[in-house]
């Protein structure tokens, strides 16, 4: 009890902070290292298989894509920049399903870019399908 | 000069007051800690196919990858089609995470057509990574 007074007197003692600040550095740098940000861009295409099902009434948009890497529509080939006219005059009313089937061969950027191109014409979903021979 | 200078070395050892670095670094860590997700990429580079109405995409996703020889690559090994279905189950893990596919613009379309479909089984949703056009 008679200490207490001494050690008061003493400049106030304080806690050595040193050892705490090199561990959170340590972990501030270890979740800084290890939290990789993943920026990617890209399309996203919301193909209800349920309701295409049903809804037979609106039969969807069906592009073919050829192993030489043409664009089918009805047997009749048609350019990248065809697409998105073809999807916007195929219905008046709203804008159409598109389904895009691939044959063996055919590149998955070309697929990408009909599927773009559908969507940037307004498809409502655009599904990707392989013609299995 | 020279007063003050020694004015301050007469002083009893003055430390740095490190408590505001201490909140700073503390807040900085704390953010570090909720927004470390934690993806675990696909380890193979692809060239992404260029498109015009690309956008940004869920950060936190399960990322696969299709490469120009038709492989297809998840966490950094190569996984066979009928897998995908199983490893997105136990990537996602009731956090409905989305699937994000990279793909190579001179991998098969058929292949990408089965792997987005196999995605399609089992997550909310399933997006193709682009770039975009310039």
């Amino acid at each position: 009890m008679k200490r207490k007074p001494t050690r008061f007197q003493n400049e106030q003692t304080e806690i050595n902070v040193s050892p705490l600040i090199d561990m959170v550095f340590i972990l501030l740098i270890f979740f800084i290292v290890a939290t990789s940000f993943v920026n990617e861009i890209g399309i996203s295409s919301s193909y209800k298989d349920s309701n295409s099902q049903v809804d037979t009434k609106r039969p969807p948009l069906s592009f073919n894509l050829a192993g030489s890497g043409q664009i089918l529509v009805d047997g009749n080939s048609i350019g990248l920049e065809g697409v998105a006219p073809k999807v916007r005059t195929f219905s008046t009313h709203e804008p159409p399903s598109v389904i895009i089937q691939v044959s063996e061969g055919a590149k998955a950027g070309l697929a990408t870019q009909v599927m773009d191109q559908a969507l940037l014409a307004g498809a409502k979903a655009v599904k990707l399908t392989a013609i299995s021979k | 000069m020279k007063l003050r200078r020694r004015s301050i070395l007469e002083e009893e050892d003055e430390s740095i007051n490190v408590s505001p670095l201490i909140d700073v670094v503390f807040i900085l860590l704390i953010f570090f800690i909720v927004s470390a997700t934690f993806v675990t990429l696909p380890g193979v580079d692809v060239a992404r196919p260029r498109v015009e109405n690309a956008s940004s995409l869920q950060k936190n996703s399960v990322l696969f990858a299709l490469s120009d020889k038709n492989q297809i690559f998840h966490a950094g090994e190569s996984v066979q089609l009928d897998d995908v279905p199983p490893l997105i189950i136990q990537a996602i893990k009731d956090k409905g995470k989305p699937v994000v596919i990279q793909v190579d613009q001179w991998a098969d379309a058929v292949v990408l057509a089965k792997l987005v479909s196999q995605a399609k089984k089992v997550a909310p949703s399933v997006s193709l990574a682009t770039l975009k056009n310039r």
